[in-house]
């Protein structure tokens, strides 16, 4: 039997083939978006993990610190001599800025200008990554905001920046200190303080590799044969020199260093001068590998490590082993991928949020598959009628067109695999493995495959597509052959019953009150598609409801001019042009089945366009909103520009005291940030000290009331983000894990939490606290940044002058106003969501081709009707604007039921998807001028594509299809 | 990419590699402590000098022997065994008082090697560290003022015994090897004074020397695993501390080398050093007969000729294995009791040697003593990189 169908399926598509590349296309898209989504991923997340295994080593155990102060470095005696360890391989690492230029070299940098220079987090594996930036999913988040509530410069840390040039020629170089170079101010670099004797058992990729004295580093220098007389500390003594620095490529790189050249990294101390004495392989974000002593001293951590990578001998379990050595407080075993695991946690809401909305994408084809399949049927009808009479059952008929579905749904998923692979390829090289998010900073992924996933896209693709047809398929099952024979049955398909869309509607409803499943919206995902479906389907209402009035006008109308028309006078034009829109009307309404299945692609694409216009202008809106309240100063300056680097970059301890003195300077305000570890599963919480006063509410943008002060207990304030993945409450009691400054010894502290704030730079949370309050806690007098009231009139350039003079040329400030960061942080806000503006336009699109598609169809199973018209005396250009008219009423009622969808659907992203990805909350704000032009747009643009859709169809047939019927 | 050179040497190479190429010359002259200096007119002082002198720029503590079944009234030697703990000075941080356990003022190797002669096989197993020169630092050390030295689990202690006598306790785990040494070595016979009292020259300049001294006869007990099988087994061996600062003439390439225990208690030390040609640059060595005095030998009154050579598969090194050795106490002919006694550590320290167990035999082809032989240079001229 299938033998037979084969050809007339063929036929079909033969005689139709764009309206079902339409179809195939839109299933394509969906299927390119999510797969192109997936291998971006995977791939960004395999190259991390490889730069993180790199750099980690395989060591059987990784006794790590539990906060960045690392633990007491006697630890390495006792595993050192234990008899079961064939290595223990000392690590120490820290995040600090590196410069190629002596400090004060290259240091008058414009004002503000240097924060852009700010480069990537580096890769920073196992310590508490309170730097790893919070950032952005392409649905529901904003990337690099600022980075402290009241005193943060912001963190601009584009996940691609390009790389400074590439390291110029040895020459050039001399003249280190020419403008050119002063752009490349400082570069955040990981330090890793390793053992050269042991690392490259476990961690070969930190080994350090000298470039051998003999041989000229560039080939620019001419190799001299008493090269070998003047030998410089090679061997071991080189590799262990205490200003041996080794340098990975990123580093190389972004420095613009060679191996020979002097490189200068930030110290608590100073900056400490170093010689690039060669390379490491690690991949990853730019590191400076060091002996392990160097780091010690020059960094002022004597006594102490962050990390012991131990190799036992084989058959040891290690959980057995390392409960029996009995870890000291502050050291903790730590299984072998942890940071990868926590690594993928940090993307993952951000990673299932473009995978959905991809999937939303999927179901755009699934309704044009719906279209095409629905009109496919309407006019194959005679045809499968004809079949009928002749033997095809009823069931086969319904099976005959889920399968050409489920051939076009394979076609398009695999032209969608293909095109999703391009697609992922492309992205990789421009926008790097996070799409501009900013989880994967320095990582430059090749493409890998992830099977499963792949696969369950094209699966995903040809469900979709089936789905699509269902309805149409039990049309084909129900038609009455004999009917359908006579013409009967043709008209009128049985009338969709209106409960199936509202019990859709209400699911979805319901489903959006749902709780996350794994801390995934996963719910509020399915509701939304459960919206779009109920809202599509019940279109046809929607047109009947709206049409009711203007239809009982209509048929007044058309009353008067049929009984005006008591002679045999052929109507007037002006009698025709009267009927056209009653008649446009009379027909919109008779044929409403046909309109859900005309505008479904139209309402799913502009429900979802609405959708995320509303959620990103409420972010938008809430973010600058924010940024006013936490930008109350005028001028801001900070030292370092990640968490990790602030140790080591600290602001002369009289600087703010010299900095209030400064004319012009009405009030300063010193912050100091740490990054705190709660739980080795989360990433660390930031902590922030700064002078709240006695009105938290006017220094921070507290949520809700804040618990007054009691006398003897310490207050602290938690963030939104912080309260929501912690579970804290006001009022609640948490233990703060500072360390006493100068010691690695814990100093679990409880604090109450006084209120909640609205934080949108840090996703896994911050702890704001009084900066006297830490101060006499951990005795740690180090600041970092400094927000500056300025008079009215007073030039922040010339304070920022003064105050850069004052802190001498050791300490270089970064330094913006308040505007500059506003300004920056919105640019910054926009930029990463201009992927959905294009997500949109492209979603638009091929709900315009399935109207496109649709039309034409119409045009030609209507050419008797349009006969029947020109022989009452319409001319073709008036059947056009029946048409067009028809269409209209059609694309309003799908704007309308667009309209409204998308609005509930964004209730659904801001008020369930938001909190539960991203753990925070924003008000909904309605970008109404927006909304507007956005219907517009569809409706002028809809149909704008009717009319030539139906131009170009009825071009041809109109005046045949009248002689052909009669 | 050449893998990582980590160097662990034998101690012959030392001699000439360490110092000259490692280590800064001037502040080494400059800097050592006055005890640890390397002169003609330093006399050796014991228990004092059984221990370390970190103002010598190198010094080892090596042992070697063959061991037989605890019971074996025929002493029929089954293993042989080697034990080495080195000390580098960098010439690192000396100049200032930096405090830190990592500080690489120092650095620490060792090596233990087994060589089964009835399944004719041969294990080793390598370990490095550094010191920062705290003697209190448990999992490092090479303490002065007796032999005390610690490289993660691996030691080497010396006891003094009544009237002077020595007992040393080495312990070597190394189960990635499937190795583990544990032994007791007892001295049956005075110190050994190499050279002039001790002062031994290695060299036609007078620094090219170092202070060097030797327990023969030694009485060993040993737990030795091997392969997962545990054996308790008797044994004798031989003892080297040896330190200096001095480097040899960069023209010398390689270094043969013999300690044997004589049957008859007396003790026969001898070493060459090549040239490229193969020719010797400089030699020396001593016989010491039972109950005897020390008879010191001058560079040209020992000659090593070459014999049958066996050729490593693994490097392409072609080793002498039978060697035809004169010396003051008479012509001796040495055979190695095994030809495959390579050590190629290229993979992780770029050194390759040959150091095994061998047997020396009189003019007459009789068994007159057992000892160690020590071959480096072959593959290439060593050097650090």
């Amino acid at each position: 039997m299938w033998r037979h169908l084969l050809p007339l399926t063929l036929a079909e598509w033969r005689h139709h083939p764009w309206r079902h590349a339409a179809a195939l296309l839109a299933v394509a898209l969906g299927v390119a978006l999510a797969s192109s989504v997936q291998m971006i991923n995977a791939s960004a997340l395999s190259e991390f993990a490889q730069a993180v295994r790199a750099v980690n080593g395989q060591p059987d155990v990784v006794l790590t610190a539990e906060q960045r102060a690392g633990f007491d470095d006697a630890l390495m005696a006792r595993v050192a001599m234990d008899a079961a360890v064939t290595l223990a391989s000392p690590v120490l690492e820290l995040d600090s800025t590196a410069r190629r230029d002596a400090p004060g070299a290259a240091g008058s940098a414009a004002l503000g200008s240097d924060l852009t220079a700010g480069g990537a987090t580096t890769l920073n594996p196992n310590a508490p990554p309170g730097q790893a930036r919070p950032a952005g999913d392409g649905a529901s988040d904003a990337q690099a905001l600022p980075t402290a509530p009241a005193s943060a410069a912001v963190q601009v840390e584009p996940a691609s920046q390009p790389n400074k040039a590439s390291p110029p020629p040895a020459p050039a170089r001399s003249t280190a200190s020419s403008p050119a170079v002063a752009t490349a101010d400082r570069t955040p670099v990981r330090v890793v303080g390793v053992d050269a004797l042991k690392v490259f058992r476990v961690a070969p990729a930190l080994m350090p590799r000298p470039d051998s004295p003999g041989t000229p580093a560039s080939g620019d220098s001419p190799p001299a044969d008493g090269a070998a007389s003047a030998r410089p500390a090679g061997g071991v003594a080189g590799l262990l020199a205490d200003d041996a620095a080794y340098l990975n490529p990123a580093a190389l790189a972004r420095l613009g260093l060679a191996p020979g050249d002097a490189l200068w990294l930030q110290s608590a101390g100073g900056w400490q001068r170093l010689r690039v004495a060669g390379r490491v392989s690690a991949g990853g974000g730019p590191l400076v590998v060091m002996d392990i002593a160097a780091v010690q001293s020059r960094f002022g951590l004597l006594g102490r490590l962050t990390r012991l990578d131990v190799q036992l001998v084989a058959g040891t379990p290690p959980g057995a082993w390392s409960a029996a050595l009995g870890l000291p407080a502050g050291v903790r075993a730590a299984a072998p991928d942890e940071a990868v695991a926590r690594i993928s946690n940090l993307s993952r809401a951000y990673r299932v949020n473009l995978g959905v909305l991809a999937l939303v994408a999927l179901l755009v084809g699934g309704f044009l598959v719906y279209s095409v399949v629905s009109l496919s049927v309407a006019q194959r009808t005679p045809q499968l009628a004809l079949l009928g009479v002749l033997g095809l059952a009823a069931a086969d008929r319904r099976r005959w067109v889920l399968a050409e579905a489920a051939v076009v749904g394979l076609v398009g998923s695999a032209a969608g695999l293909a095109a999703g692979a391009a697609l992922a390829a492309l992205a990789l090289r421009l926008l790097g493995g996070d799409l501009g998010g900013g989880y994967f900073p320095g990582v430059a992924p090749a493409l890998v495959w992830p099977v499963l996933p792949l696969a369950a896209c094209g699966v995903l693709g040809t469900v979709a597509s089936v789905a699509g047809a269902w309805w149409p398929a039990r049309q084909a099952q129900a038609l009455s052959p004999a009917q359908a024979l006579k013409g009967l049955g043709q008209a009128a398909p049985p009338r969709a019953p209106v409960w199936p869309g509202l019990a859709l509607l209400v699911t979805g409803g319901a489903l959006a009150l749902a709780p996350p499943i794994g801390g995934l919206p996963l719910a509020a995902y399915a509701a939304v598609a459960l919206l779009l479906a109920g809202g599509v389907s019940l279109v046809p209402a929607v047109v009947a409801l709206l049409v009711r009035a203007p239809t009982r006008r209509a048929q007044a109308l058309a009353g008067d001019a049929v009984v005006g028309r008591t002679d045999n006078r052929p109507a007037t034009p002006g009698q025709r042009a009267a009927l056209l829109l009653p008649l446009a009307i009379g027909r919109a309404r008779f044929a409403r089945q046909t309109a859900a299945a005309t505008v479904a692609g139209v309402v799913a694409s502009l429900a979802l366009s609405v959708a995320i216009t509303v959620m990103v202008a409420s972010f938008r809106a809430a973010v600058a909103d924010w940024l006013g309240a936490v930008l109350p100063a005028d001028l801001y300056l900070r030292t370092a520009p990640s968490t990790g680097a602030a140790d080591q970059a600290v602001l002369p301890a009289d600087l703010p005291a010299a900095a209030a003195q400064m004319p012009g300077v009405l009030r300063v305000s010193p912050s100091r940030q740490v990054a705190l570890t709660f739980s080795p599963e989360q990433p660390a919480i930031t902590l922030i000290a700064r002078p709240l006063g006695d009105e938290p509410a006017r220094n921070l943008p507290l949520l809700g009331e804040a618990l007054p002060a009691v006398p003897g207990t310490l207050g602290v304030w938690v963030s939104e983000p912080a309260a929501a993945i912690h579970g804290w409450q006001v009022g609640d009691t948490l233990v703060l894990p500072l360390v006493r400054e100068g010691s690695t010894a814990a100093l679990p502290t409880p604090a109450r939490v006084r209120g909640v704030w609205r934080d949108y730079a840090r996703q896994f949370g911050a702890v704001a606290i009084d900066l006297a309050d830490y101060q006499r806690l951990t005795g740690d007098s180090r600041l970092n940044d400094l927000a500056l009231w300025l008079a009215p009139g007073t030039a922040p350039a010339t304070v920022v002058a003064a105050l850069r003079q004052r802190a001498g040329p050791s300490v270089p400030l970064d330094s913006a106003t308040t505007s500059e960061l506003r300004k920056l942080s919105l640019q910054i806000f926009d930029r990463s969501f201009a992927v959905t503006v294009y997500l949109q336009a492209v979603a638009i699109g091929v709900g315009l081709v399935g109207v496109a598609a649709s039309l034409s169809a119409q045009v030609l199973a209507r050419r008797k009707e349009f006969g029947l018209l020109a022989h009452l005396g319409f001319t073709r250009a008036q059947v056009m604007r029946l048409m067009a008219l028809e269409t209209a009423a059609w694309l309003g009622a799908g704007v309308v039921v667009g309209l409204a969808l998308g609005l509930a659907m964004a209730v659904v992203l801001v008020d369930v998807v938001n909190p539960q990805s991203f753990h925070w909350t924003m008000p909904l704000h309605l970008p109404l001028p927006r909304l507007g032009a956005l219907a517009a747009a569809v409706l002028a643009a809809g149909t704008a594509t009717a009319l030539w859709a139906a131009r170009r169809a009825a071009g041809r047939s109109a005046v045949l299809a009248v002689k052909e019927d009669w | 990419m050449s893998p990582p050179r980590i160097p662990r040497l034998p101690r012959r190479a030392w001699l000439q590699s360490v110092a000259a190429a490692w280590l800064p010359a001037a502040p080494l002259r400059a800097a050592p402590d006055d005890d640890d200096r390397i002169a003609p007119d330093r006399p050796l002082r014991f228990p004092r000098d059984h221990g370390a002198h970190p103002g010598a720029g190198t010094e080892w503590w090596y042992a070697t022997g063959w061991l037989w079944a605890e019971g074996d009234a025929a002493r029929t030697p089954t293993h042989g065994f080697q034990l080495t703990f080195f000390r580098s000075r960098t010439g690192l941080a000396t100049a200032d008082a930096q405090p830190g356990r990592f500080v690489p003022r120092q650095l620490l190797f060792g090596h233990a090697a087994l060589t089964d002669l009835a399944v004719r096989t041969h294990r080793h197993a390598q370990r490095i560290d550094r010191w920062s020169g705290d003697e209190a630092q448990p999992e490092a050390h090479a303490r002065r003022a007796d032999t005390a030295v610690q490289l993660g689990a691996w030691s080497l202690r010396r006891d003094a015994q009544p009237n002077g006598a020595s007992r040393y306790t080495a312990a070597l785990p190394a189960p990635e090897a499937g190795l583990d040494l544990r032994l007791t070595l007892d001295s049956t016979q005075p110190v050994l004074l190499q050279g002039q009292a001790g002062h031994s020259r290695k060299g036609p300049l007078v620094a090219q020397a170092s202070h060097y001294y030797s327990q023969p006869q030694l009485a060993v007990r040993a737990q030795v695993k091997a392969g997962g099988q545990a054996r308790t087994l008797a044994g004798t061996g031989w003892l080297d501390h040896e330190w200096s600062d001095a480097y040899l003439a960069p023209e010398a390439v390689g270094w043969d080398w013999i300690g044997i225990n004589l049957a008859d208690g007396g003790a026969l030390m001898a070493f060459v050093l090549r040239r490229r040609d193969g020719s010797a640059l400089w030699a020396g060595g001593s016989h010491r007969p039972a109950g005897g005095a020390v008879r010191s030998f001058a560079p040209d009154e020992v000659q090593f000729t070459a014999g049958r050579t066996w050729l490593s598969p693994d490097t392409g090194a072609r080793y002498p294995v039978q060697w035809t050795i004169r010396t003051p106490a008479g012509v001796h002919s040495l055979t190695a009791l095994l030809d495959a006694q390579e050590l190629d550590s290229r993979q992780s320290t770029g050194a390759v040697y040959w150091e095994g167990l061998a047997e020396l035999r009189d003019g007459a082809g009789a068994r007159v003593g057992l000892g160690y032989l020590e071959m480096t240079g072959r593959v290439a001229p060593l050097k650090m990189g």
